[in-house]
């Protein structure tokens, strides 16, 4: 039982920083609908810029979350100027194009000015806690507990502001929005921000327990693709849900049947969450 | 009238081309003695391994350097400069396939490096036929069990280690081992190999998987697994860094036994993403990490490698720059650089002639296959230090 428990805790933590990747995808997909393949490389940014900034300047880790996430959110809203904003007319496919494109670039760009090497990221939260017989670090819990921070901010945001208000009126209908005289270029660049936002804080906090190398942010984009497609594209409470049930499938599934497997039981459960829901558990907010 | 234009400026820049290409045809045989002689190598320069690709592809580059600084090498009164010309793989056999055609073809090479098993595998299909020889790095002992006659593999097969390895594990920590290597084929074959070598000893497998790390990066999961088996050494392994980062996740869950760990990790790389000092790695057994070596060419060259690169070279780097000096002696005796048959029949001779000052490691002998024998040593941490152990003690 203590072990059922102790993998409940991982798939949490597992979970959390799919929620926060999720959420800032299915967002942008809400409003722009392009799967950002690029996210990841917000992702990967941030990782880099929280670290780089600890390096460079010696600051505490929450100040060079805070740096990382300004960076981000303006790489973010440059992405959409300088990318998809000049491609919002051109053929679909244009714009997954340059997302894939963007990868390469960003990982490329990483590897030159930072080499290949894999980096650790030291924190002060390093210390491993018990609680009733389950261990855990303090990075994790902390992992948690602002992904659940960030995830109740961002629903004030969106349902009390009148930003966000309009960012929702845009994902639901994109016309009406404009009628009641929504600035679409504003609203988009918002919504890449804030994306931007969750990006940064996601690697921020992951990064201590994994490693910042280049090559990062495809692996979690990977599982924040299935996230959101589980939730279905553009939801919110889709990219939470899906968020969970991914990382608590992911532990348990290496628990009970096999960790070989564990790849297999999540990507079993999308397919049957997609022939019993072909757009996703909570799609019907977008369309 | 446009198109008659257009015919013309066609011409012309044919006829440049040509023009260009003679001149350089020219500038190649009246440049005088030094003739070039060029090397291939495709290993994995992208991706999640590139680092790996990388520090190889450093180690051949600074050899080249010193060979062609030197004034290049001899054979039979001729003296050839070296020219590296490296592909990326991306650690993809297929592509090391096809980056091995595209060198014999365009570069007319008839040696090519390769740092990784899949691809080596790729390669000795039709190596032979395109009569090019393989110098690859792997300590797979399967690379030089296929019977092929142009392959050679550069460090010491691992399955050397598997004995020493056990009995240290066991008689210090216990006989239960939990198996959590990397997902590669490399990794399940060092555990197949490993584990019949355990099970002789007396020992239980009490937990077996293995961990992708392409695919994860966060090993809290399946560590609590194993854990929970009540293991007394761990098996891991993988590229240093997560390989570093999955002993401490078992640390930080309470484990307090030792870690057998596979020859792709290095505990000095392993140390120094956990932020250096070796206590961390406490009860880890492994190979002997190159800046802790003492061989008569080894400080030259870390000298050279922090000087260039800023930061300690690995045992890819070592056995890479210590390859090209072993492949050029080797073409010396043969009096050839271009039949490949002779070279490899010189390749034992070869590592006896390298100079003593580029002796990165030792290598007394090169087997019939091609594999190079260095003498077997094993690195331990006890007590927070590092203790090295000679093979022949």
């Amino acid at each position: 039982m203590e072990l059922f428990f102790q993998q409940l805790l991982n798939g949490l933590t597992l979970g959390s920083v799919y929620i926060l990747v999720g959420i800032g995808l299915t967002l942008v997909f809400g409003i722009l609908h392009v799967p950002n393949f690029a996210h990841g490389s917000l992702y990967l940014i941030g990782g880099y810029m929280t670290l780089m900034t600890m390096k460079w300047f010696g600051v505490h880790y929450f100040i060079a979350i805070i740096m990382s996430i300004i960076t981000v959110a303006l790489l973010a809203v440059l992405m959409e100027r300088l990318v998809f904003n000049p491609l919002r007319d051109a053929p679909a496919i244009h714009d997954k194009i340059a997302a894939i494109g963007m990868v390469l670039f960003f990982e490329a760009l990483v590897s030159l000015m930072w080499g290949t090497e894999y980096h650790r990221m030291q924190t002060p939260f390093g210390d491993t806690i018990k609680i009733a017989g389950m261990s855990t670090s303090a990075q994790r819990i902390l992992v948690i507990a602002v992904a659940a921070m960030v995830v109740v901010l961002l629903y004030l945001f969106l349902k009390k502001t009148m930003i966000g208000a309009s960012i929702l009126a845009m994902a639901q209908n994109r016309e009406g929005a404009f009628l009641v005289g929504i600035n679409a270029n504003a609203v988009a660049m918002m919504t890449f921000a804030i994306s931007g936002v969750l990006a940064a804080i996601a690697a921020s906090l992951a990064s201590p327990i994994n490693l910042v190398f280049p090559a990062m942010g495809h692996l979690v984009i990977l599982k924040a693709f299935v996230v959101v497609i589980i939730g279905g594209m553009g939801s919110i409470p889709g990219a939470i849900i899906g968020g969970m049930i991914l990382g608590i499938s992911e532990s348990l599934g290496a628990t009970y049947i096999s960790n070989d497997y564990k790849d297999m039981i999540a990507f079993l459960l999308l397919i049957i969450i997609m022939t019993a829901r072909p757009k996703g558990l909570f799609a019907k907010e977008v369309y | 009238m446009r198109s008659s234009r257009k015919w013309l400026f066609i011409s012309i820049l044919f006829i440049l081309i040509l023009a260009l290409t003679a001149c350089n045809d020219e500038g190649d045989s009246g440049s005088g003695e030094a003739k070039e002689f060029i090397i291939g190598y495709s290993g994995p320069l992208s991706g999640p391994a590139a680092f790996y690709g990388e520090e190889t592809l450093n180690g051949l580059t600074l050899a080249v350097e010193d060979i062609n600084e030197a004034g290049g090498f001899e054979v039979d009164g001729q003296t050839y400069k070296i020219k590296l010309s490296s592909l990326d793989d991306k650690y993809l056999p297929n592509e090391t396939a096809a980056n091995a055609k595209r060198l014999v073809q365009e570069d007319k090479v008839n040696v090519v490096y390769s740092p990784h098993s899949g691809g080596i595998y790729a390669m000795q299909v039709f190596n032979e036929q395109e009569d090019f020889i393989i110098m690859g790095y792997t300590s797979e002992p399967g690379a030089t069990a296929q019977g092929n006659t142009l392959n050679v593999r550069i460090p010491p097969r691992y399955d050397n280690y598997l004995e020493p390895f056990t009995k240290y594990e066991m008689e210090r920590f216990g006989k239960k081992i939990a198996f959590l290597p990397t997902a590669s084929q490399y990794g399940k074959d060092w555990a197949e190999a490993l584990r019949p070598v355990w099970e002789a000893n007396g020992g239980e497998i009490v937990f077996d998987e293995s961990i992708d790390f392409s695919k994860d990066t966060d090993f809290q999961t399946i560590m609590s697994n194993a854990l929970n088996t009540n293991p007394d050494v761990l098996f891991i392994g993988g590229p240093s860094e997560p390989t570093a980062l999955v002993l401490k996740q078992a640390r930080d869950l309470g484990f307090e036994g030792g870690f057998l760990v596979m020859d792709q990790a290095k505990v000095d790389q392993m140390a120094a993403v956990l932020g250096g000092g070796y206590d961390l790695l406490e009860g880890v057994v492994s190979t002997v990490p190159l800046v802790n070596s003492e061989f008569p060419g080894t400080k030259q060259f870390v000298e050279a490698y922090q000087k260039k690169h800023d930061k300690d070279p690995g045992a890819e780097a070592g056995f890479h720059y210590l390859s090209l000096y072993v492949l050029t002696e080797a073409m010396k005796v043969a009096g050839t650089v271009e039949n490949t048959k002779k070279i490899m029949a010189s390749l034992n001779q070869g590592a006896k002639n390298v100079p003593e000052e580029k002796q990165v490691y030792v290598v007394p002998s090169v087997s019939d296959e091609g594999g190079f024998e260095p003498a077997l040593r094993m690195a331990y941490i006890e007590d927070g230090e590092l203790h090295i152990l000679d093979g022949d003690k």
